[in-house]
């Protein structure tokens, strides 16, 4: 075979590769429908963590408010909940929040796992 | 003209080889990653957790416009259709009642656009002083406060208005805790309606509607435990079991602790004289 064959093989393979790339991560990517929490938005994630902060304010469940953070995943509670509040910090979260996460940081830094996993 | 079909089959070959490899890159071993993803995305199973996080939210912070605003998050073409339909997967699953309840009344507010007040303990501070302030009989927020270190609690689910103004006259119909009477018991012989079709119709004081109330019906069969709300479309202080044939029932409305018992389906006769498993419509009220 000729060395001018050898490169338009080169070339035609090079060139399909950089379709093939542009068809999967552009055109056509990998469609994520059933996505965990964890992958959530940073904003998402600290209206979650406020959610579950109000919640606790009300239940003082620190188990189950353990569990519910637990949905962001495997970081411990009190380090998600001070993710949460650095973004609030950043982002202008009314000081009724802040305190609200505050007092769920407070609860998750003096919580202990009872290691019942139930639901 | 001899080596054409070479010259222009290989290229081409060695073009959808190229074209495969870069596919099978992109979306098997280096797919594109999502890292800022919306909670329309997650799995059912989290958007169930999503709700009942935002319905014990609402329970504890009020915020009917927010609740709403963070369930649309999850892309429901029928918000209170979609709390419904988890409020009624959750019976008979091991759920706490709490979370079932906060669902069941997050689902009748948003049917019926206005907050309702669930029932909360406030202990008052030693200071308090023993007076009562309540509002007109429209407004039916109900501010208590009481002697030293009592516990009191509010009114359950009383509706909370937006333009409020205390007037001191009234006197309130406070009904936390206070027992349910049977006032309505009606057989239901319509064929259209469910077999044994056993309907629960809760109403307060003022004769509204009360959600979120437990109810435990009881047979040899076992216990099941309901939640009034459930079904918005129906009514807020709705709930209903299907009872069977020849098994007789209790019924325990575990707020007040109202007890009846030999609750049994009745027999109806349609025109032609046959038999047919009826319904009963109980109807309580505060």
């Amino acid at each position: 075979m000729k060395s001018s064959n050898w490169i338009t093989l080169v070339i035609a393979v090079v060139v399909g590769i950089a379709a093939g790339l542009i068809y999967g991560w552009v055109v056509s990517p990998v469609e994520y429908v059933d996505v965990t929490p964890g992958i959530m938005r940073a904003d998402y994630r600290a209206d979650y963590v406020l959610m579950v902060a109000e919640a606790h304010q009300r239940e003082q469940d620190s188990e189950t408010s353990a569990r519910r953070l637990a949905m962001l995943g495997s970081d411990p509670p009190a380090k998600i909940v001070e993710s949460a509040l650095i973004y609030a910090a950043q982002n202008g979260f009314t000081e009724n929040e802040t305190v609200v996460l505050r007092g769920l940081l407070n609860a998750m830094q003096t919580y202990q796992p009872q290691g019942n996993n139930a639901p | 003209m001899k080596n054409l079909p070479r010259n222009f089959f290989l290229p081409l070959f060695a073009l959808l080889v190229g074209f495969g490899i870069g596919l099978a890159y992109s979306w098997v071993i280096s797919p594109v990653e999502y890292v800022d993803a919306s909670p329309a995305l997650l799995r059912d199973d989290f958007k169930d957790q999503y709700r009942i996080v935002v319905a014990a939210s609402y329970a504890s912070a009020h915020d009917l416009a927010r609740a709403r605003a963070r369930l649309e998050l999850l892309g429901d073409a029928d918000l209170i259709g979609a709390l419904s339909a988890q409020a009624q997967r959750m019976v008979g699953v091991n759920e706490s009642d709490s979370n079932k309840r906060a669902l069941a009344l997050l689902a009748t507010d948003l049917q019926k656009g206005v907050v309702s007040i669930p029932a909360t303990r406030v202990s008052l501070a030693p200071t308090a002083q023993p007076t009562a302030a309540t509002l007109s009989p429209t407004e039916s927020l109900v501010i208590q406060t009481s002697t030293p270190t009592a516990e009191t609690i509010q009114t359950p689910f009383a509706m909370l208005a937006f333009t409020l103004t205390p007037r001191p006259t009234f006197t309130s119909t406070v009904s936390v805790g206070a027992p349910f009477a049977l006032i309505g018991q009606d057989t239901v012989c319509d064929p259209g309606v469910e077999a044994g079709l056993l309907q629960f119709t809760l109403l307060d004081s003022r004769r509204r509607q009360i959600a979120g109330v437990e109810i435990i019906v009881t047979s040899i069969a076992g216990e099941d435990h309901l939640f009034t709300g459930f079904k918005p479309e129906v009514g807020n202080g709705y709930a209903d079991f299907v009872m069977q044939e020849n098994i007789s029932y209790s019924i325990r409305i575990v707020e007040g602790g109202t007890f009846i018992n030999n609750i049994s389906a009745p027999s109806c006769a349609d025109p032609n004289g046959k038999k047919y498993l009826g319904g009963l419509s109980l109807t309580f009220q505060q």
